[in-house]
């Protein structure tokens, strides 16, 4: 039983690694988009960017590209694809409950999440001289906070997704506006207000801006309203998800 | 004395206000084949999945091997096989990596190359489950339900999607199943299958189980006509609709198709050529089969369907 478990979890961790899409949105893409960024517009002090570099504040800010790409697209499609091949349903009739897939499809979404952010923490510090001023456990817990919150949200998809088409489609309506209105990719500072006050209403919006003001040494209480968002957002999202999950 | 395996008392199963299965009940002996058959939505996958613990009865009493399958099902699912209608894996799977998964939970599984081996999958090891095609998928399925060492299989629509020569090896592989000690519970919609393999079975129409016994007894319950047909320059065929237990004759171009009840209809049809110094030729004789019981369920009338196409003929 407990070696099933293990092997379980290194399955489902190649099955993720065998996932193109998954792999190049979590692991090329945002690295890709700093190199990109960062050719052009260097990562010297500017006023726009606060006085920090470009490299600076957008390592933090594609923070919210990465917990979206596993938590709102990767996770909830895998979920949707093993309830609707009736792979959950072959599991319960085996001695292990489903309920392990389910954690260990989580376990390895949040460990390439982490995976992701490293790798574009190392890109930017290789490449940009990125810095680096705040603190790390004000970052970490920031920053599992948010992978907790998004990921509830995915979870919530794949709960009421009738099938897998649905769930794609739900998934890129979510995904889409949360990469381009909440700062991720384009600082929130430049669009207008009204998109602005739209942005306030996407959680990865609060993400964004909470990474990025941990990240550059601000305090953690300067964005609690942020972390307070991001906390109810996962506590209503879990005991929905809780609440209507089917398992086939 | 062989075990009683599996013993379901007027179980029911409801699904809102829909009852897809009223009141059914049966036992399965150790060691036996034991076949449930009927048209779609007639309660099969239904009443399977309540005896393999995952659906919960609305009302009866369902044991495997004295076990309550729905409040322990912990221990029954290291001794019973499972294999699920129309289950896919993972595209990206490979084959050996779900073996080796499915062997991790089991306390004394069967070394998988074996299985593979015998369902003749040991090249396709290290193939995606995507690339397999539909009876290769069919065939690790098998090993998958077969991993556990289980004293019980349940297999529903094994054969679907196989052609004939992987379906009859299909066939001899339950056999051997069987010789082993293995109790094998088949859901099926091919009544050949059926008939191949099946120590008894139980023939399922909207959710009450209409008839049950050996594949003989079973047809024979239906009282169903045998079809007698031949060749022959025959000018007066209303002789023989008044032989004994002749129900309809019809004539189709140079065959006269004769329908009628039991052995006595084909003596008698036969004695009559034979008195008459009739010179017939192709002479066919159909008994009933599991067949004509299914396409009798569904509604299918062979004497009036048939008669219909070919432009009438005397009913």
């Amino acid at each position: 039983m407990k070696s099933g478990l293990i092997k379980l979890a290194i399955l489902e961790f190649k099955l993720f690694t065998r996932n193109f899409l998954s792999m190049f949105f979590l692991l090329v893409f945002p690295s890709l988009m700093l190199l990109l960024f960062g050719g052009i517009y260097g990562n010297e002090p500017e006023l726009i960017f606060g006085g920090y570099g470009s490299v600076d504040v957008s390592v933090p800010a594609y923070a919210g590209i990465i917990v979206s790409v596993t938590g709102l697209m990767s996770l909830p499609l895998e979920v949707c694809e093993y309830r609707e091949k009736k792979i959950l349903k072959r599991f319960q009739a085996t001695p292990l409950s489903p309920a392990y897939v389910i954690i260990s499809q989580v376990s390895v979404n949040l460990l390439m999440t982490i995976a992701g952010m490293l790798l574009l923490f190392l890109t930017g510090t290789i490449v940009f001289n990125m810095r680096f001023m705040g603190s790390l456990l004000p970052v970490i817990a920031v920053f599992l906070l948010s992978m907790l919150s998004v990921f509830s949200m995915g979870f919530l998809i794949a709960g009421f997704a009738p099938n897998m088409r649905a769930a794609t489609a739900i998934a890129n309506l979510v995904f889409f506006p949360m990469l381009f209105l909440t700062g991720a990719t384009i600082p929130i500072e430049l669009m207008p207000e009204l998109m602005q006050n739209i942005a306030r209403f996407l959680p990865v919006t609060h993400v964004v801006k909470a990474m990025k003001a941990v990240w550059l040494g601000e305090s953690i209480s300067s964005v609690y309203s942020s972390l307070l968002v991001l906390a109810g957002v996962m506590l209503v999202c879990f005991f929905l998800s809780l609440r209507f999950f089917r398992w086939e | 004395m062989k075990m009683n395996m599996i013993a379901v008392d007027s179980l029911t199963v409801k699904y809102g206000e829909l009852i897809a299965v009223d009141g059914v009940s049966f036992n399965v002996m150790e060691q036996e084949i034991f076949g449930i058959v009927g048209p779609n939505g007639a309660g099969k996958t239904s009443t399977v999945e309540c005896i393999e613990g995952l659906r919960r009865a609305y009302r009866g009493k369902v044991s495997v091997m004295g076990l309550d399958p729905w409040k322990e099902r912990q221990k029954l699912y290291g001794v019973m096989g499972v294999q699920l209608q129309d289950t896919a894996y993972q595209d990206r799977v490979r084959v050996w990596e779900l073996c080796d998964l499915f062997s991790s939970l089991y306390r004394d599984p069967v070394p998988y190359g074996e299985l593979l081996e015998i369902m003749n999958l040991t090249d396709k090891k290290r193939a995606y489950v995507a690339n397999l095609s539909g009876g290769q998928r069919q065939k690790l399925s098998i090993v998958l339900a077969l991993i556990p060492n289980p004293r019980v299989v349940f297999l529903d629509e094994l054969t679907t999607g196989l052609d004939p020569h992987a379906r009859r090896q299909m066939w001899d592989l339950l056999l051997q199943l069987k010789e082993r000690g293995l109790t094998i519970v088949l859901v099926s919609h091919y009544m050949d299958e059926v008939e191949a393999v099946c120590d008894r079975v139980a023939i399922m129409n909207r959710g009450r189980i209409i008839s049950m016994g050996t594949i003989n007894e079973v047809v024979n319950s239906f009282n169903l006509k045998t079809e007698i047909s031949f060749s022959a320059s025959l000018h007066n065929i209303g002789d023989i609709e008044g032989l004994t237990g002749v129900v309809s004759i019809a004539r189709i171009r140079d065959t006269i198709k004769v329908c009628g009840h039991g052995d006595e209809c084909v003596a008698a049809v036969l004695q009559y050529l034979n008195d008459n110094r009739i010179a017939y030729t192709n002479l066919a004789v159909k008994p009933p089969d599991l067949e004509a019981v299914f396409l009798n369920l569904s509604g299918y009338d062979p004497a009036k369907d048939g008669d219909a196409a070919n432009g009438g003929g005397r009913g």
